[in-house]
């Protein structure tokens, strides 16, 4: 136990000091990268606005500067940054290189990628224990060409261990091609629009553990009382405290309310995706202005994001359905269900959930809510702008006391001498 | 009704028990308002600090609440001894006499000091031609003016909307047993909306009119002392002023109307306080010569 401890702290010492040279190595890699960026940006503005020879020559020293000074980011990463403490079973050694923070080239269309793999990071995400050949199926060899785009639908080389099969994502997909989401529709003729539904990456990053923190105070994410009961049966610390996260971070959602919402309004609240998909509402903006909403914008982490309300109880949040499909919790007859739920509103009546929570301000959606708040504006309007202007003209009158048309003052004055 | 003090007369406002209430409105108006608006305005900068201020997400709207309970039953009681007052001075001596009726009721409750009066419209109207420059009289208010009236009838109307709406709101589950769910969203809009305008209208026409104008800047003193000061007395309830001063048997003392010229007869720094003991006369005098020479000119 106590080898563990001094263990513990040792990797502590070192990966903190790594950091540090980490941390000013990324920022001056940023410095040389930016510029490297900037020439490039350059050179494809003079590709795009012209085609004059005369300029043939400046954008060759251009990508010869570009090429000398790539080299210069690789040579200088090597020979500056300490690789990340790396712990983990990296079987591929395929940190050999990207361990390497100022791993970047510029892409074919002249966007900016950045290849370096923070361990710590990695491996406090979902995907710690998949390894890197498991979803980039297609590098066999090292150096590698440039690499496909991961497809999130390939059987990864993890073992489910409730059913011992290889793990897949696949029945997500299935799940998310019944849903509302699906780039089909049911005779299988593609949506009109199609491009516009989400794939995996729209939705997911590769998620980090997140932190049980809002109630147990410990240690983010760890408490130490239930890392103590799982030591009792299990020896290996780095898989208790993976086993440990595996499960409680899907004791709740991965993202927070407002984190959820943010993500949803990526297209949800686009104006273009709402008109090209005749949507009655900015969906994220009109829950935004609930009660619901603001606590989550509050950092709320009990208030109903949009899945809470939208996915049909212990149902995969991939199978959302539209509020018009009758098998939907959200179609008009179900919907009770959502605010009744046990969790929430308990005591409610059906009518609660008649409530328009995605009310707009706006004469064609809710006409009546619209008239309504017109008539606070005006009483607002009608009852401020005219006293404000009596405030404004009493300050104005202060300053000539003098001035005056009729002076009956002084006449009463002299009658009164 | 007259308290004289270092030579000062003072004219009494408002019991302490009318004090006492007007604190606790004042103070659960100012929380409500400190804790609500970070929600109304939730994408605005300030508010995180704010909220967080008042405990973020998880208190402050129990300090919302607990305020807004506070101030409903503040409201409750203001009824209850409006109609007692009413009924214990004026509506049992009628009954005792037997001179009650429907038309003697609804007289009576309508000549009531806060009732709107044609005098207001009167006063409203000579306001207007003062502020507009056409007349250097200004109005001769009554005990509460035009503006005193605006001051109670406005939370007067705001409490009952904001108390219901925010009521439904909070007790959704039991109101919505009777109402239709839309009246969330109603609740909501009034609430949020009523709840800016009496904001708006209190930190800006009420504060003016009883702290930031220039003759009380910086700060009134009546809600605390319940007395007026006579120069106050003067600028805004001329008509009043002299029927208490007649009816105390001082109208020798009496002033004469505000000066819009900016030579106040009861500006301390032109007179000595000694002076506003002897008889007004005395004090007219020793004005007349400054305005003596300015109409010679």
């Amino acid at each position: 136990m106590i080898k563990q401890k001094e263990l513990n702290t040792y990797r502590y010492i070192t990966s903190c000091s790594y950091e540090a040279i980490n941390t000013v190595g990324v920022l001056a890699c940023l410095l040389l990268n930016i510029s490297l960026y900037f020439l490039v940006y350059c050179q494809n503005i003079e590709e795009n606005l012209t085609l004059d020879c005369r300029n043939l020559r400046i954008m060759k020293l251009n990508r010869v500067y570009g090429r000398f000074l790539s080299c210069g980011v690789l040579f200088f990463s090597c020979l500056f940054f300490m690789p990340a403490d790396s712990f983990a079973a990296d079987i591929g050694n395929c940190l050999l290189c990207h361990k390497y923070p100022g791993l970047s080239r510029i892409g074919e269309n002249g966007k900016f990628r950045l290849f370096y793999v923070n361990e710590n990071v990695f491996m406090n995400s979902v995907h710690a224990k998949v390894k890197c050949e498991g979803c980039h199926t297609d590098i066999k060899k090292i150096p590698h060409d440039p690499a496909e785009k991961v497809d999130c639908l390939r059987e990864c080389h993890i073992t489910e261990p409730s059913s011992e099969q290889k793990f897949s994502h696949k029945e997500v997909a299935a799940f998310l091609s019944k849903s509302v989401h699906a780039k089909l529709d049911e005779k299988q003729n593609p949506k009109k629009y199609a491009e516009d539904m989400p794939n995996c990456l729209d939705c997911h990053d590769n998620p980090l553990y997140r932190p049980l923190s809002f109630f147990k105070r410990v240690r983010p994410g760890i408490s130490e009382m239930a890392l103590g009961r799982c030591r009792v049966c299990h020896k290996e610390d780095e898989f208790i405290f993976r086993f440990y996260n595996h499960v409680t971070t899907r004791l709740h959602t991965i993202r927070s309310p407002k984190n959820i919402a943010e993500m949803c309004g990526r297209c949800h609240d686009d104006p273009k995706v709402v008109t090209r998909h005749n949507l009655s509402t900015k969906a994220v903006y009109s829950y935004g202005e609930t009660f619901h909403g603001k606590a989550a914008n509050y950092l709320d982490e009990r208030i109903p994001d949009c899945l809470d309300c939208h996915v049909n109880r212990g149902q995969s949040v991939h199978q959302m359905l539209s509020h018009k499909d009758p098998l939907s919790i959200t179609y008009e007859t179900n919907k009770a269900e959502i605010c009744t739920n046990m969790e929430c509103h308990p005591k409610a009546t059906p009518k609660l959930a008649n409530y328009k929570v995605h009310m707009e301000f706006d004469p064609e959606q809710s006409p009546r809510e619209y008239y309504f708040k017109i008539f606070f504006i005006t009483l607002t309007g009608a009852t401020l702008l005219p006293l404000m202007g009596i405030m404004f003209l009493d300050l104005f009158r202060r300053l000539f006391p003098n001035v005056s048309v009729r002076i009956t003052r002084r006449k009463q004055e002299d009658e009164s001498i | 009704m007259i308290k004289v003090k270092k030579g000062k007369k003072y004219f009494f406002r408002s019991t302490v028990n009318q004090r006492i209430q007007h604190i606790i409105l004042a103070s659960c108006v100012i929380v409500l308002v400190l804790t609500g608006m970070p929600l109304k305005f939730h994408d605005a900068s300030w508010a995180h600090y704010l909220y967080a201020l008042f405990g973020g997400i998880k208190v402050a709207p129990i300090v919302h609440k607990t305020a807004g309970c506070i101030l409903m039953l503040l409201f409750g009681y203001h009824l209850i001894y409006l109609a007692s007052n009413i009924y214990i001075g004026q509506i049992a001596p009628l009954r005792k006499n037997k001179e009650l009726s429907v038309a003697r009721l609804l007289k009576l409750l309508a000549t009531q000091p806060l009732m709107p009066n044609r005098k207001d419209v009167k006063d409203m109207i000579q306001l207007f031609k003062y502020l507009l420059f056409l007349t250097d009289r200004k109005p001769e208010g009554d005990e509460f003016t035009w503006k005193n009236k605006f001051d109670y009838w406005a939370p007067f109307w705001g409490i009952p909307v904001l108390g219901i709406s925010g009521l439904i709101m909070w007790n959704k589950e039991f109101a919505t047993k009777f109402l239709p769910g839309e009246i969330i969203n109603y609740a909501l809009i009034a609430h949020s909306d009523e709840a800016l305008l009496a904001a708006l209208f209190l930190f800006i026409w009420h504060w003016y009119n009883v702290h930031f104008k220039t003759s009380v800047f910086p700060m009134g003193t009546v809600f605390i002392t319940g007395y007026i000061s006579e120069k106050l007395m003067v600028e805004d309830h001329y008509e009043h002023y002299v029927k208490i001063m007649k009816k105390a048997g001082l109208e020798h003392e009496i002033l004469p109307p505000h000066d819009p010229y900016g030579r106040e007869p009861a500006n301390e720094k032109a007179f000595p306080a000694e002076l506003h003991t002897a008889s007004a006369g005395q004090n007219f005098q020793t004005m007349n010569p400054k305005k003596g020479d300015r109409r010679n000119d």
